[in-house]
């Protein structure tokens, strides 16, 4: 061969797509065959070398082909392009040609259409040595010679597959069916292996192999695990017992004859995962025993698997009959308790699950991928299988093509969604194909890559147009939900496009029954309302709505989210801004339906000022601001208006907005509980801070002269412990002390005076949230003066104190007016709270009677003490009691106890092994759940309680706010029982005794 | 709608059924019903029938007290004693919260709880109780308690009222689809045992309720009454409900390993050794009364302290003969068990004891093949044979400590049973006994 001549093979094979074309040419160099020369053939082979997936693949499997052989192949133009596109496609498909050369003269004969039915069963039997017309054939035996035996003949039969696949184009849906079929064949090899395995005197039984998963709903990969269950039934003469004992050691012999490493490979592995109890369960069980399992123990998700329960191998009665008692349960799997919370979870598991690594390269997993799809339309047959058979089809592209046929879902979203799976599905495929392993990732090298993309026809920049194409169906598929799900809901009341198939009202009604909502008619009627008309608005709310009822629905009040959003709508929807906001921003969106279907309180708040929702999108807006920078712009509030009415009024407003993004922040995740307790203490705290200072400089604008006395407040209680919680008071003391030239009872109506303006004009109606001031737990109480002066305390203090008093200053701290008259105020009490000798027996009985009366005579009467917040069992007075305790024996010599919070009492106590461990623990986790729970008791109803709540609706949207999944009320009262239940152990050993 | 429940309502169609009775169970083993027409029961299968669970000792207290009766169609069955023309059937409820998940409360969900926990290590837990119980001349109220007969152990006499009514109450539970083993005459006088036959923990539950009612109608029918007081009679053995244990992995006997010591696996002896350790902190609940005392420390059959054996009659537990060839009887007895027990929460401890030694890989101490009675308290110590609580106040001293019994029975349950028994146990130690009478007023 002349050099020239070379060169130009060479550049035809680099323009047949040769990676590297003088290697190749070098090779066909060395077939040493006339033929070669012959134009006609040489130009055949470059032009199926040029559709090949990989040419030079093609070329190095047919060098390595006996000359014979490939002689053969060259001079039939049929088997070479069949060899060239299966050897281009995959090279493990190319290596078992060379391993078996014999198979590759009938590729010849192969045609477009799959085997006839039974044929790959006859042929694998064959092979095993098995007869194929027999009820339960038995192998010629169980070593390696079969195993390796059923592995060459499945694989001959996967080269006929993978011709139609590459040569014919078949549809996807023959390939896996195909695929599916020589599944079953194969496990019906494997079990004639099994059977040749038993001992003679094993007992006899009947026994099938279910096929779940993608092989019951033949649409199956070209390499991924068999799913299965085996059911077995004792024959005549034998017990349960031994039937099931010969059955297992079937099931055993046959998921070893199929998943077994010989020199042949393995064919997959066989899974039994799927069966009652999972991998703890009996591999095989009886009909009764696995019917009685689905009665009484089954979840939702194995229904779903049973879905696609199909007859694949062993004793066809026995299977179908198997079928036909699963069916029953598949369709009214809807009907069960627990079915809604079910979807709930199992809807989040799929969107949540998505693996961090190799994220970008998953084609199954996370959202938009194929399980996403799989798992969607199970969905929606499972809720309307019952009701319509049409429905009831195994396989994800059949049962698509029926949900949109009867108008379940969109026609064209049904036609999108069917081709973005289909693509997927092939993207998967031939990726599997290359080397026949299991994987569900897309090759990240550029080799890989250019491959895949050649065997999918992409020419030119494969990988560009790959990924194109790819990211375009993803993206189709990423927003399945709202496609398949809720956008058929927007038709089912829509008076447009009439004539297609749409969603009945009453399917609809189902559906949204399915997903969480109460009251699906009135859902109905706010789709509505939202959606008719032609006006610009309502053309948004038609997309925006399908994501939303979505995330409505993830809450646990979706129908009180979309009538809150209905409102929100009716009243800004004509605004620039607010649909637009939502449209641009999807996490705004999100979190809106987050606040509106969780949180009544944060709900009230953003309705009273829906402008609020600008902060939703940055996590930087929904932390609580910080105390000096609420200072400062309530100054400048206080300074800028004249009027104390309306001073007061912006500092009112102000406090809403910061109100709502704490509650904002703490419902969405952002800010964790001790930064919700300090921002909500420190606006608290601001508020009065800026409102004493109006009044004070409005009396003095009156009188025209400095005000008479100096004023401070003092926070107490949680308050003072910046422990505050949404909803609560803010439990003061007042105290003054009068400027040298006034008389006493001058100053005392002065400082009185504007300390009751001051808490009006923060209770007296208005659209923002009124701030109680509690003064009741001064000296003398309700009967004692409102404010005393500095000198009155100290004599107070000097001669009546008691323990209870000293320990109700344990949390005071000076919050707001004259920052020295705060700190002397504090100076008087420190002696007292933290006594230099410790608490005496005589003060520590009688704070242990306190406490022990308060428990009996507090308790308001009917209530349950297992679930009283504040003062039930282990609830927040016992966990506080036991740190005030351990304040007054130690606060004097350690000087970290000198502190109002109670987690940092309990922390330090720890520290100083004044504690134990295991018991600080415990007492910290009950005050952290009674706080938390006392929150979401007010962001859930919008108002507070002491008691948990058990009946409807607060019971599940307090647990919805803790972290609980729908349906586990129950379960957030018993672990707030356990919880305090410990607590109050610990209490009664370190408090009582 | 499930074929069983279109089972139960066609079958309400075609006996004619008039009326049915939801069962469920109060927290001290009490048997409520309800009843509701026909026409209802769709919708009480649907989202289960409200009622207010304050009304039922332990479910709820005044406030927020709405619950929801589920009916479990599984357990539907016609009421075999009403023999007018209109059928009554029953079924057993599930109880539910107005959110829909399933109440603590409930002594149903406390086993159900515990048994799904076994599922999950992959067991099924099968029980068979020997329930026993005496028939009296005469309903309380009519003096001293009267045994309908004097007869003893096996004894099988012409015409004793005994023999009919054994019969008839077993003619009535195989009716309901009940399987009765096993039937005799007890020691006592007037006393009966009846064997129900091995099924799941949660059906042979729901079938004891069934049963004492059965019992209890069938006596009064024949004009006498029946007891299933512990210990009725001072002189005579009380009633005890010695319970048959096994678990099962799928349909395997998980207690069973051939060639084993007594073929006992590994599973068994750890479960046994659960069983032992925990005795005294399940106490409160296998044995729930004051009276449940008095049958332990009499002797005979009852078991106080804590041992096993094989074929040992004074042990706590007891592993019965075996059969080399039948590895799925392989079973356990435990003996303290009272026939006055609320059987759902005594499984669900049970099982929860069991489980606890398999999971933590309890060692089992070495079985006793002695007659414990007869052993002077010096040896049983050194033995180091721990005795049961000796009465209800020991009892729920060692229980109110239980994390195992807490967790089982769950903070509802357990909170309000030990208030209750603690109230129980005050009562009593108020009140002064006949046998006070007799002794000290002639003395002091």
């Amino acid at each position: 061969m002349s050099n020239s001549r070379a060169t130009s093979l060479a550049s035809r094979l680099a323009r047949a797509g040769c990676q590297d074309a003088v290697a190749g040419a070098d090779l066909i160099a060395t077939w040493k065959l006339p033929i070669v020369s012959r134009h006609d053939s040489l130009d055949a082979l470059l032009e199926m070398l040029g559709s090949a997936a990989d040419p030079d693949w093609a070329l190095a499997t047919l060098t390595q082909l006996p000359d014979q052989v490939r002689e053969l192949a060259l001079s039939s133009p049929h088997l070479l392009l069949a060899v060239v596109s299966v050897a281009g496609a995959s090279a493990a498909l190319g290596d078992h040609m060379v391993r078996h050369p014999d198979q590759i003269s009938t590729l010849a004969a192969t045609t477009r259409d799959a085997a006839p039915a039974g044929e790959y069963r006859q042929q694998l039997l064959a092979a095993v040595g098995a007869g194929a017309s027999v009820d339960a054939p038995i192998a010629g035996g169980f070593d390696n010679e079969e195993l390796d035996a059923l592995r060459v003949a499945y694989r001959k039969a996967l080269l006929g597959i993978a011709v139609r696949d590459l040569v014919f184009g078949v549809p996807l849906e023959q390939t896996a069916a195909e695929l599916s079929d020589l599944a079953d064949a194969a496990l019906e090899a494997g079990l004639a292996i099994a059977r040749a395995e038993l001992p003679e005197d094993a007992p006899a039984c009947r026994f099938s192999v279910i096929a779940l998963g993608k092989c019951g709903a033949r649409e199956l990969n070209y390499i991924s695990d068999v799913d299965v269950i085996f059911v077995a039934e004792p024959v005549d003469g034998s017990t349960d017992e031994e039937a099931l004992r010969t059955a297992t050691r079937l099931a055993t012999g046959l998921i070893r004859a199929c998943g077994t490493r010989t020199q042949e490979g393995s064919l997959w592995q066989v899974d039994a995962a799927l069966r009652p109890e999972g991998k703890a369960g009996a591999l095989v069980r009886t009909l009764a025993s696995h019917r009685g399992y689905y009665e009484r123990w089954a979840t939702t998700w194995e229904f779903q698997a049973l879905l696609k329960a199909r007859f694949a191998a062993g004793d066809q009665a026995l299977g179908a009959a198997y079928v036909d008692a699963m069916s029953e349960f598949v369709w009214t799997a809807a009907d069960r308790d627990g079915f809604v919370a079910d979807v709930q979870r199992m809807r989040k598991r799929v969107e949540e699950h998505i693996p961090s690594r190799d994220a970008e390269r998953q084609l199954k997993l996370g959202r938009g991928g194929l399980r996403d799809v799989e798992f969607s339309v199970q969905l929606l047959q499972l809720v309307h299988g019952r009701s319509d058979v049409m429905l009831r089809a195994p396989s994800t592209l059949s049962a698509l093509e029926a949900l949109a046929t009867w108008g379940y879902i969109g026609r064209e979203d049904g036609a999108v969604l069917s081709s973005a799976y289909r693509f997927l599905r092939s993207m998967e495929h031939r990726i599997q194909l290359q080397g026949l392993r299991r994987t569900h990732l897309v090759p990240d090298n550029a080799q890989d890559i250019r491959r895949l993309g050649r065997s999918l026809g992409f020419r030119g920049d494969v990988e560009a147009e790959l990924t194109k194409a790819w990211t375009g169906h993803a993206h189709e598929v990423r927003r399945i939900h709202e496609k398949l799900f809720y956008r058929p809901l927007l038709q089912a009341v829509a008076r447009l496009d009439a004539g297609s198939a749409r969603l009945s009202v009453e399917a609809a009604g189902a559906r949204l029954q399915a997903l969480g909502y109460r009251d699906p008619q009135g859902a109905l009627r706010h789709i509505e309302a939202l959606t008719s008309g032609v006006s610009r608005r309502a053309a948004i709310q038609r997309t925006l709505l399908p994501v939303l009822l979505g995330w409505f629905a993830d809450g646990p009040d979706p129908d009180g989210a979309l009538l809150g959003f209905r409102q929100m709508s009716e009243e800004l929807g004509s605004t620039p801004w607010f649909l637009r906001l939502l449209r641009d921003e999807s996490i705004t969106g999100q979190r809106m339906a987050t606040l509106l279907s969780s949180s009544r309180y944060a709900s009230d708040l953003l309705l009273r000022s829906p402008d609020a929702l600008s902060i939703l999108s940055d996590d930087t807006e929904l932390v609580p601001r910080s105390l000096s920078h609420i200072n400062q712009e309530l100054d400048a509030v206080v300074d800028r208006h004249e009027s104390v009415e309306a001073a007061v009024a912006f500092v009112r407003a102000v406090r809403r907005r910061e109100l709502f993004r704490i509650a904002a922040g703490y419902v969405l995740g952002v800010a964790d509980l001790n930064a919700t307790m300090q921002g909500l203490t420190d606006v608290t705290a601001a508020s009065l801070r800026a409102t004493l200072r109006a009044t004070i400089q409005a009396a003095e604008r009156v009188s025209g002269q400095p005000f008479p006395t100096r004023v401070a407040i003092i926070a107490v209680g949680r308050f003072g412990g910046a422990e505050l919680g949404f909803g609560s008071d803010a439990d003061v003391l007042f105290v003054h002390d009068p400027l040298p030239s006034t008389s006493d009872k001058e100053a005392a109506d002065a400082a009185a005076r504007v300390i009751n303006e001051m808490r009006q004009l923060l209770t007296v109606p208005s659209p923002d949230p009124a701030l109680v001031v509690d003064a009741d737990l001064r000296p003398e109480g309700r009967q004692g003066p409102l404010v005393r002066t500095l000198a009155s305390y100290r004599a107070y203090y000097e001669r009546w104190s008691s323990p209870w008093e000293a320990q109700a200053l344990l949390r005071a701290r000076a919050i707001a007016g004259d920052d020295a008259l705060g700190r002397e105020f504090e100076q008087i009490i420190d002696p007292l709270r933290w006594p230099a000798d410790g608490i005496s027996d005589v003060a520590l009985t009688s704070m242990r009677t306190l406490k022990a009366r308060m428990e009996s005579e507090r308790l308001p009467r009917g209530a349950d003490p297992t679930l009283h917040t504040k003062l039930g069992r282990g609830g927040l007075s016992d966990v506080e009691w036991v740190a005030q305790l351990l304040q007054l024996r130690h606060a004097a010599m350690i000087p970290q106890m000198q502190t109002t919070s109670t987690q940092v009492v309990l922390q330090v106590a720890q520290d100083h092994s004044l504690l134990d461990s295991d018991d600080a623990r415990t007492l910290m986790q009950a005050w952290v759940l009674a706080t938390s729970v006392r929150n979401a008791i007010v962001l859930a109803r919008g108002k507070s309680s002491d008691v948990v709540p058990s009946g409807l609706p607060d019971l599940p949207a307090v647990a919805h706010l803790l972290g609980y999944a729908p349906g586990q009320g129950s379960q957030m009262l018993e672990d707030y029982r356990r919880t305090t239940r410990r607590a109050r152990a610990v209490m009664e050993r370190l408090f009582y005794s | 709608m499930d074929k069983q429940t279109d089972f139960v309502l066609r079958t309400i169609e075609e006996r004619d059924i008039r009326f049915v009775r939801l069962w469920f169970t109060d927290v001290l083993g009490t048997l409520k019903s309800v009843a509701v027409a026909p026409a209802e029961l769709e919708a009480a299968f649907e989202e289960g029938l409200g009622f207010d669970g304050s009304a039922i000792e332990g479910f709820a207290r005044v406030s927020e007290s709405d619950m929801l009766a589920k009916p479990d169609p599984s357990t539907f069955a016609v009421l075999p004693w009403r023999s007018d023309v209109a059928g009554v059937a029953r079924m057993f409820c599930d109880i539910h919260l107005p959110d829909g998940s399933p109440s603590y409360a409930d002594p149903r969900w406390v086993l159900r709880r515990t048994l799904t926990r076994a599922a999950d290590m992959g067991f099924t837990f099968y029980t068979h109780p020997e329930v026993e119980f005496y028939l009296l001349n005469d309903p309380p109220g009519k003096g001293a308690p009267e045994p309908i007969d004097h007869y003893g152990y096996f004894d099988n006499s012409p015409q004793a009222i005994g023999y009919d009514f054994r019969r008839q109450a077993i003619t009535m539970l195989e009716a309901m689809g009940i399987s009765v083993e096993f039937s005799h005459h007890e020691g006592g006088p007037g006393q009966q045992e009846i064997d129900l036959r091995y099924a799941d923990a949660l059906s042979t539950a729901d079938n004891l309720m069934t049963f004492r009612l059965v019992v209890k109608e069938v006596a009064l029918e024949q004009g006498i009454y029946a007891t299933f007081m512990p210990k009725p009679f001072r002189d005579a053995p009380g009633s005890g409900m010695h319970t048959h244990l096994s678990l099962f992995e799928g349909d395997r006997n998980a207690f069973y390993e051939a060639g084993a010591p007594m073929q006992l696996s590994k599973v068994a002896r750890s479960f046994m050794a659960g069983l032992l350790r925990h005795a005294p902190e399940i106490s409160a609940i296998t044995n729930q009364w004051v009276n449940s005392y008095k049958r332990i420390a009499g002797g005979g059959e009852a078991p106080e302290w804590v041992c096993w054996g094989h074929n040992n009659r004074s042990a706590l537990v007891r592993v019965p003969m075996y059969k080399p060839a039948k590895g799925n009887s392989t079973r356990v007895e435990f003996r303290s068990v009272d026939s006055a027990c609320n059987p759902y929460l005594t499984f669900a401890v049970i099982l929860a004891a069991g489980l606890k030694g398999i999971e933590e890989g309890y060692e089992l101490p070495p079985g006793s093949d002695d007659d414990v009675w007869s052993l002077t308290p010096a040896e049983r110590r050194a033995m180091g044979m721990e005795a049961l609580p000796s009465s209800l106040n020991q009892a729920i001293q060692a229980m109110e400590r239980s994390e195992l019994v807490a967790e089982t029975l769950g903070e509802h349950v357990f909170d309000f049973f030990l208030r209750n028994k603690k109230a129980e146990w005050e009562e009593y130690r108020g009140q002064v006994s006949a046998w006070e009478i007799d002794r000290y007023l002639p003395l002091l």
